[in-house]
């Protein structure tokens, strides 16, 4: 941008860019709202009729695909990012308070983690979850979520601890109060925006997870909403209408939670962006 | 957050505490890992570093579940997969995604990041259109490229409308569905690099800015001169998320190509390792696959985290 | 503290309750998922759906088959190839108990994953022994289907060609001509990826398979190659169509249905394909516009390839193994399911003193008539790439045979290196 440009340049340029980006988007909309004929032939173009036939022959499939989807999906990230929520933010102020050469060798290993992808360990999680007999199920699938998730929590966690105060803690068990009381009545509170974060993070990340759930969960569970537009696209039988409304629909719900928290998200992506 | 500073005074104290708690013996803090510390390191251990453990383990055997007996083989696994095809071309596949996905989307984040650091309705709408992609599924955003990349898609369907007698096949054709499936991820990725460069583009000071225009600096010389080296962090973040973003696609390559057409054109490590286990059933070898794939990973964001750190310190 | 004790105590009584109720019926690895405490038998059936292949088929079928049985079935609907899902599946010990129509049997014979059929069972078997393993029967012999070319007549007019090819010198004259005219002459498929090797599967049934049907059979003994002038004439025939741009490259962007949709909506003039692409044929508007031929030969002898088996397998490891034996034989020779198969999906029931319903579709009634035809002048043979158990590619190669049926449609491969890759895996897997 040249100074002598003329200040109608840049949001123009602006808004090119953005809609040129915006493409796939609209593509990804718009044909929710369109005949499956429509979709096969003109898949860019305006619906043509209106329609939202789409939708309702979604929600009221004799097989319950969406809501038996959005259930699991609910269900698995519901429960993995609670169960997260504790276990890193206790592991993080454990980690935190205690300086010593064990502790520090601890969070090596748990950083160590985040960069792990799952394909590595999936096999063998298998045979693990096999053995305590938790294939296929729902609570293998959170286990697992919270195994392999467990390490960017207790980042995020320890590193926000820095910023609470240890008198507040000291001065209470002064009072008596016991460690688990100082945490959850004074220290977790404090923590609010690291839960934001790792609470938004984890939930977008978890909902979206694809290769996890199709090898863990199988299909005796049914499948999730990732799981679910996977099977609706099959090889044999391209059913454009469920595919498209299944993935408005699924998305729907993840939107909102990152709207709702949409300031979090931002902020906990450049907290260690800004920071170095 | 509050600075380190704030908790450094308090150091001394700590210390003192922790010794008068080591007077008191183990089992307090025996009792503080237990209650706080183990069950996150156990369910970690349980179903990360043992499944690691395990698969270096079977990386050294021949072992498939259903063809027993399995047998310790050494390194052999590791010999064969110097001397395979299918694993030497799926590493350079990777390679080459993984250097357009770092490139391409660091760049043009960048550019984006400085068109839309201005405040209004306009630029804040265009955000919200950058970050979308971010809170979608990869299986959501394959399907809807995938529809966008077929023959009779979108795409083709201006480019006909253009004038082109004969379109790619983005996806059909083995030399191009490798790039399309780069630029799927770029797309993919972008948002992440412009909210990060647009943090970072937010931390320049104004003061700076303005002392560099009045020393005669136009735009473009400020740009370099302060603007650029204050964004070295953003840069260092960018490229490891998108490293280790890009090492390890697979749902991409399972819904748009199946690591095809043909043999392997679009088969990332991580496809090739998944299908190695869950499909041929070689585990042993599949886990050779991911071992190796795992070390790569590992040197690649050491060696990358090395290299912009020391940038950063040299500003 | 005590909140994490709490929830500590849960996951752990959580795990163990699942442990035990999974425990008590997986026993061998097939996780037959809950069935409840009320000891009512459930099998789980992995299934496939298609344009033919509708879930109201599958839902009525099993209701109608497992009342019979008296035993309660979990369908379960492959994601993508049905026979990568069933191994990924497999792989992660949750192989189904019943399964239909899985290719690449030996992969799941390996370890002794299926179930044999005894003789006594399969009494009702026209073909007991039909793509056997090592003469084991894991597969049930169900159905034979056959693979010929579909042609759209009104296209071919257009191009000036009176009748179907007779000769393999004909068959490229006509796509000369379709192609002169700006008509597409063949329309294949990519994923699955089968759908890009029907041509090759026909080039190989003249050239390899009507001189030798046992030539697999020597494959597999190793006293011949790919890399043999037989199997190179047939590969560089395929890997012409492709060169001269009979065979478009960009259909290997098209999924299965994808294919047909285009074949039916006039896009290119002949479709090599399964006789099930009949039902679809006779349920849309170009039916009467539909011809059939044999993938004619160079000196215009006729042979037909065909495969007989593709029914049910049962998990040999399920703990309802007998259960679900009884419900995969119950399946098969149920008569309203072979009746409704064959109109749904053109499958010809192999079943003892079964006749096919009285259907007035035009093209079915063609592709049974070439079928019957062949088998009267005993022109059938293997059908290359379809062929199971002793009769077959060994496990894992039939994918790997695709694929480079679509490297060699793109270029990437020669026939000469195509041959010398598929020698290198079948060494390898062997």
């Amino acid at each position: 941008m040249r100074d002598t440009a003329p200040p109608w340049a840049r949001p123009l340029a602006a808004l090119a860019v953005g809609a040129f980006f915006f493409v796939p988007l609209y593509v990804g909309v718009i044909n929710t709202f369109k005949s499956p004929d429509q979709i096969r032939t003109d898949p860019i173009g305006a619906p043509h009729p209106f329609t939202l036939r789409n939708l309702s022959t979604l929600l009221t499939r004799p097989d319950n695909l969406y809501w038996a989807s959005v259930t699991n999906s609910i269900l698995v990230t519901g429960l993995s990012v609670m169960v997260l929520t504790v276990l890193s933010a206790t592991l993080g102020h454990y980690l935190a308070r205690s300086p010593s050469r064990w502790g520090r060798g601890l969070m090596l290993l748990l950083l160590c983690g985040l960069m792990i992808p799952p394909q590595v360990i999936l096999a063998p999680v298998t045979y693990v979850l096999r053995a305590v007999g938790l294939m296929g199920t729902l609570p293998g699938l959170v286990l697992f979520n919270v195994g392999y998730y467990v390490p960017f929590g207790v980042f995020v966690f320890t590193g926000f601890m820095r910023s609470v105060p240890r008198d507040l803690e000291e001065a209470a068990a002064i009072d008596g109060a016991t460690r688990g009381q100082i945490f959850w009545r004074i220290v977790f509170p404090l923590l609010r925006p690291a839960t934001a974060s790792v609470l938004i993070f984890l939930g977008v990340w978890i909902w979206n997870d694809f290769i996890d759930p199709l090898i863990i969960l199988g299909p005796s569970q049914g499948t999730t909403i990732t799981t679910g537009i996977f099977r609706s696209v099959g090889v044999w039988r391209t059913d454009y209408g469920t595919i498209f409304s299944l993935m408005f629909m699924g998305t729907i719900p993840v939107l909102v939670f990152y709207l709702f928290l949409q300031k979090h998200f931002v902020k906990g992506l450049t907290g260690g962006a800004t920071k170095g | 957050m509050v600075s380190d500073v704030a908790t450094r005074p308090r150091a001394p104290r700590a210390a003192g505490r922790t010794r008068h708690r080591r007077s008191r013996g183990v089992w307090p803090r025996v009792w503080h890992f237990l209650s706080f510390g183990a069950p996150g390191v156990l369910i970690y251990v349980c179903f990360v570093l043992v499944p690691i453990a395990v698969s270096f383990g079977y990386s050294l055997t021949n072992y498939n579940p259903f063809n027993p007996p399995t047998r310790f083989v050494g390194l052999r696994n590791y010999q064969l997969m110097l001397q395979d095809d299918a694993f030497l071309t799926s590493l350079r596949i990777t390679t080459i995604l993984t250097a357009i996905v770092v490139i391409v989307p660091n760049v043009l984040g960048l550019g984006i990041a400085v068109l839309l650091d201005r405040r209004g309705w306009l630029y804040n709408a265009l955000r919200g259109v950058f970050f979308t992609p971010m809170v979608l599924s990869s299986v959501v955003i394959s399907v809807i490229w995938t529809r966008m990349l077929q023959d009779d898609g979108p795409v083709n369907q201006v480019l006909r409308a253009l004038g082109v007698q004969d379109p790619p096949g983005w996806l059909s054709d083995p030399d191009i569905a490798l790039y399309s499936l780069a630029t799927v991820l770029c797309w993919q990725m972008l948002g992440f690099c412009v909210v990060i460069y647009l943090a970072g583009l937010s931390g320049v000071p104004k003061e700076l800015m303005e002392a560099a225009a009045i020393d005669g600096a136009g735009p473009v010389r400020r740009f370099w001169r302060v603007t650029w080296p204050m964004l070295a962090p953003a840069l260092t973040v960018n490229t490891v998320v998108l490293l280790i973003s890009a090492f390890k696609i697979f749902d991409h390559v399972q819904v748009m190509t199946q690591g095809g057409p043909g043999t392997g054109s679009t088969a990332t490590i991580a496809f090739l390792a998944i299908q190695t286990a869950f499909v041929d059933n070689h585990q042993g070898y599949a886990s050779a696959e991911a071992v190796a794939m795992l070390v790569v990973i590992a040197a690649l964001t050491a060696v990358s985290l090395a290299v912009l750190r020391r940038r950063e310190i040299d500003q | 503290m005590r909140r994490i004790l709490v929830l500590g105590t849960a996951l752990t009584v959580a795990g163990g309750l699942s442990a035990c109720s999974v425990g008590d019926q997986t026993g061998g690895g097939g996780q037959s998922g809950g069935s409840g405490a009320s000891g009512s038998k459930e099998i789980t059936f992995l299934v496939f759906e298609t344009d033919n292949l509708t879930p109201k088929f599958w839902d009525d079928n099993i209701a109608r088959v497992s009342k019979k049985v008296g035993v309660t079935v979990k369908k379960i609907v492959a994601p993508g190839d049905r026979t990568a899902y069933a191994k990924q599946l497999l792989a992660s010990g949750q192989f189904p108990d019943v399964q239909i129509g899985l290719q690449d049997l030996p992969s799941f014979d390996n370890g002794g994953n299926l179930a044999t059929f005894g003789d006594s069972e399969l009494s009702q078997f026209l073909c007991p022994k039909c793509s056997a393993i090592k003469g084991r029967t894991v597969q049930l012999p169900a159905n034979t289907q056959t693979w010929q070319v579909f042609y759209r007549k009104s296209l071919f007019q257009k191009a000036g060609i009176s009748a179907p090819p007779k000769t393999y010198a004909e068959l490229l004259a006509d796509a000369a001509a379709l192609k002169g005219k700006g008509i597409q002459p063949f329309v294949i498929g990519g994923n699955p990826s089968w759908g890009s090797s029907l041509p090759w599967t026909g080039t190989l049934t003249t050239d390899l398979y009507a001189a030798d049907p046992e030539w697999m059979h020597q494959r597999r003994e190793g006293s011949t190659k790919f890399d043999s002038p037989e199997f190179l004439k047939a590969t560089q025939k395929f890997a012409d169509l492709a060169a001269k741009g009979y065979l478009n490259k960009k259909d290997l962007g098209q999924s299965y249905d994808a294919s047909q949709a285009a074949f039916l909506d006039g896009k290119g003039a002949m479709y090599p394909m399964g006789s099930w692409f009949a039902a679809a044929s006779d349920a849309s508007k170009a039916k009467d516009d539909i011809g059939i031929f044999a993938w004619p030969a160079d000196d215009g002898s006729f042979h037909l390839p065909s495969f007989t088996g593709g029914g049910l397998s049962v998990n040999a490891k399920s703990p309802n193994v007998d259960l679900a034996k009884k419900f995969a034989l119950a399946w098969q020779t149920d008569k309203d399911y072979l009746d409704t198969s064959a109109v749904a999906d053109a499958l010809f029931p192999a079943i003892k003193g079964y006749t096919l319903p009285a259907k007035d579709g035009t093209v079915f009634k063609a592709v049974y008539d070439l079928y019957r035809e062949a088998v009267d002048q005993k022109a059938t043979v293997p059908a290359f790439g379809w062929e199971q158990g002793d009769d077959g590619m060994i496990a894992g190669m039939p994918d790997k045979w695709n694929l480079t049926a679509q490297d060699i449609i793109t270029g990437k491969k020669t026939p000469k290196q195509a041959a010398g890759y598929l020698d290198t895996e079948w060494d390898k897997s062997s």
